[in-house]
């Protein structure tokens, strides 16, 4: 709600400052027509629309499915003849180049940014540039600080991790050593998932965190940490994983060394949800849906369009559990191997999800 | 090297000699500048001019301060995790008492510090470089996520408008960089620095303070990778622990680009600022031709085997001629 409201007053302000000509215009559009132009919109880009999509890193699995959702809405929207072309960049990791990337796309004059941030912060002086330029810029996954966007779409993270703590609290019943498992370190989204849980681990003291691991968010190297810990800790009970497929490492680490599997938390990554089943583990997975990218796009467009969006867009974690687990193994063949195996969506969906206040 | 005199017939006839393994490198580099205002032509007014040179800016100083060290026989990996020290330690001192000007000074001090701190182990324990900057770029990364464990901070907005806004300041600054750098090479020390790095045994018996000429350009070379980081914190509007972290690579490869030799006295200063420039611009031009990300991962790859290998083909066609 907090970052909804900054939106809203960011939007207020940028247009208190766009000068009282544009303001009064926006005042009798408003009135007239009782929706609000978008924040960044000015109203003055017609379809169809080129669409420049900033990724930060494109080589991980997760992002190119994400990829893969951006693209399918793209040629969703150009059927319809609201989008023309999308630009595609790959900043290498280097957040500094996405900065260029996001300039060039200034220069290139696009009419709407999708972007995955690469630093919550770097990008924020560059960003506000486009959003000054009349371009619809829609941030998901990975927030920038910034308000100067048209609409900032994620799930929570601190729920994430609160989720996860709540069912390893519940399933251990307060009481056991666990290992931690992170993201990598100085990553925002990994750093709010970890504080996320923390209450709930605060709240049961009987939780002892025996210690904790930052690595990346795949299989391999989780793996490897997990494997160490096990020669170092005879006694644990559960495994707090806190995204990507670290947990499918963990699990494999436990498999390898013939340890008895304890209950963990993850993600929709396909390999742990296969060997969920597989293993017959107590297991909890939620996920950061893919088609988060295919919903920024629509909601791009849909703010080019002269309609109201929401600063915030929180989508809801859909929670994979035993009940839930046969629904996305039954589609495991759709995905990479490799890959995450995300809910279903459509445009019903997002138009709900743009309706929410 | 040491035969450089203040005769200027000579003086202009090394000069001559130097750049001509570059002239290659000048081409391929005018022809992407070429290419990138045909294609955006926006980059020739002041604003877009000034843009361009901001995001090239912090890669020019860095592979500097990684020439620097090369020329001298040596190497930096630490150069990533001190830019992002830099930024952060700008972004955590900017709200103190001292302000804005005291922040630029802890910036400085810190990457002087660091860097005398480097040399001194390498040149007094005669520990191989490559290992000590590796292990303090360990260092240096954790010191940075316990100043500031997630992107944040503070700097001023105007710091950010001056040196990252829409006026040129930053090339500007390239260009002082530059001369200052010009001037040092004039020095005894400056001069030893290559000596050094080109035959240690013989500057040393030259009278030139090798250990020492070692410890001055790790240390300046710290210097001017934490300004880089300063520079990335203003541009950026923030300091963030990890933001650094490309640049250890790309400095490298920029210097190597530049004809910087790994054995220490080979290069040109200019040379490795011109190979910089050519990374930069390559991303701009390869958006603006509407690469593919994939495509642009073997474009990048076979530009820069081109641009070291076009100045090799025309040194041999020169020499069959």
């Amino acid at each position: 709600m907090k970052i909804f409201e900054n939106g809203l007053s960011a939007s207020l302000r940028s247009r208190l400052l766009a000068g009282a000509a544009a303001a009064a215009t926006l005042l009798v559009f408003s009135a007239g027509t009782a929706s609000a132009a978008a924040n960044c919109i000015k109203g003055d880009r017609k379809a169809p629309y080129t669409v420049g999509w900033a990724n930060i890193y494109s080589v991980p699995t997760w992002m190119k499915q994400t990829e893969g959702t951006i693209a399918a809405e793209v040629e969703e929207l150009k059927k319809a003849g609201l989008v023309k072309d999308l630009m595609i960049t790959d900043a290498q990791g280097n957040a500094q180049t996405q900065i260029q990337h996001i300039q060039s796309m200034i220069d290139a004059n696009v009419d709407a940014i999708v972007v995955i941030a690469g630093s919550s912060n770097a990008l924020d002086r560059v960003i506000s540039d486009a959003c000054d330029k009349g371009i619809a810029v829609v941030n998901f996954d990975s927030l920038v600080n910034t308000d100067k966007v048209t609409a900032k779409i994620n799930t929570d993270s601190a729920e994430w991790g609160a989720g996860a703590a709540k069912w390893l609290a519940d399933q251990l019943g307060g009481k056991g050593k666990i290992i931690v498992m992170n993201g990598p370190a100085g990553i925002s989204v990994s750093d709010d998932r970890r504080k996320g849980a923390q209450p709930v681990l605060d709240a049961n003291p009987g939780l002892e965190i025996i210690t904790e691991t930052n690595t990346e968010y795949n299989a391999a190297p989780a793996q490897e940490a997990m494997t160490s810990l096990l020669f170092a800790n005879p006694e644990i009970d559960g495994v707090l994983s806190l995204g990507g497929a670290i947990s499918a490492g963990s699990v494999m680490a436990f498999d390898r060394q013939g340890r008895e599997q304890v209950p963990v938390t993850g993600e929709n990554a396909r390999q742990f949800l296969e060997l969920w089943k597989e293993k017959g583990l107590k297991g909890w997975a939620t996920m950061q849906p893919n088609w988060l990218g295919a919903l920024s796009v629509y909601t791009a467009v849909q703010a080019l369009e002269g309609k109201d969006v929401p600063a915030f867009v929180k989508v809801p974690l859909p929670v994979i559990d035993d009940s839930t687990i046969d629904s996305y193994l039954a589609r495991a063949e759709n995905f990479p191997a490799d890959g995450y195996i995300y809910s279903d969506y459509d445009q019903a969906l997002f138009d709900k999800l743009l309706a929410q206040k | 090297m040491s035969a450089v005199s203040s005769s200027g017939w000579l003086y202009g006839a090394i000069q001559r000699r130097r750049n001509r393994g570059l002239g290659g490198l000048y081409l391929v580099v005018a022809a992407f500048l070429i290419l990138y205002a045909v294609l955006f032509p926006g980059i020739l007014s002041v604003g877009g001019f000034s843009k361009f040179t901001q995001n090239w800016f912090p890669l020019a100083l860095v592979t500097m301060a990684q020439a620097l060290l090369m020329l001298n026989g040596g190497i930096t990996l630490a150069i990533g995790p001190l830019v992002s020290l830099g930024a952060v330690i700008a972004a955590t001192t900017m709200d103190g008492m001292f302000g804005v000007p005291g922040g630029i000074l802890a910036v400085a001090l810190t990457g002087l510090a660091i860097g005398t701190v480097i040399g001194a182990i390498v040149a007094h324990l005669r520990l191989p470089a490559i290992i000590v900057t590796l292990a303090g770029s360990f260092i240096i990364t954790g010191v940075a996520l316990i100043l500031l464990p997630r992107p944040g901070g503070f700097i001023p907005d105007w710091l950010s408008n001056t040196l990252a806004g829409h006026t040129p300041v930053a090339f500007l600054l390239l260009v002082v960089v530059l001369l200052l750098w010009k001037a040092f090479l004039a020095t005894p020390l400056g001069l030893g620095i290559y000596a050094a790095g080109d035959n240690p045994v013989g500057a040393f018996r030259s009278g030139v303070p090798v250990e020492r000429a070692k410890i001055a350009a790790f240390a300046l070379s710290g210097l001017l990778t934490a300004l880089a980081g300063l520079f990335v914190a203003a541009q950026t509007g923030s300091g963030d622990p990890v933001i650094g972290a490309p640049f250890t690579l790309n400095s490298i490869a920029a210097a190597v680009l530049g004809g910087v030799g790994f054995l220490g006295g080979k290069g040109t200063m200019r040379g490795a600022i011109c190979g910089s420039l050519l990374l930069s611009v390559m991303i701009n031009v390869m958006f603006f031709l509407g690469f593919p990300p994939v495509a642009q991962y073997v474009a990048q790859g076979l530009i820069i085997v081109g641009a070291v290998a076009v100045p090799e083909l025309l040194k041999s066609w020169r020499a069959r001629r």
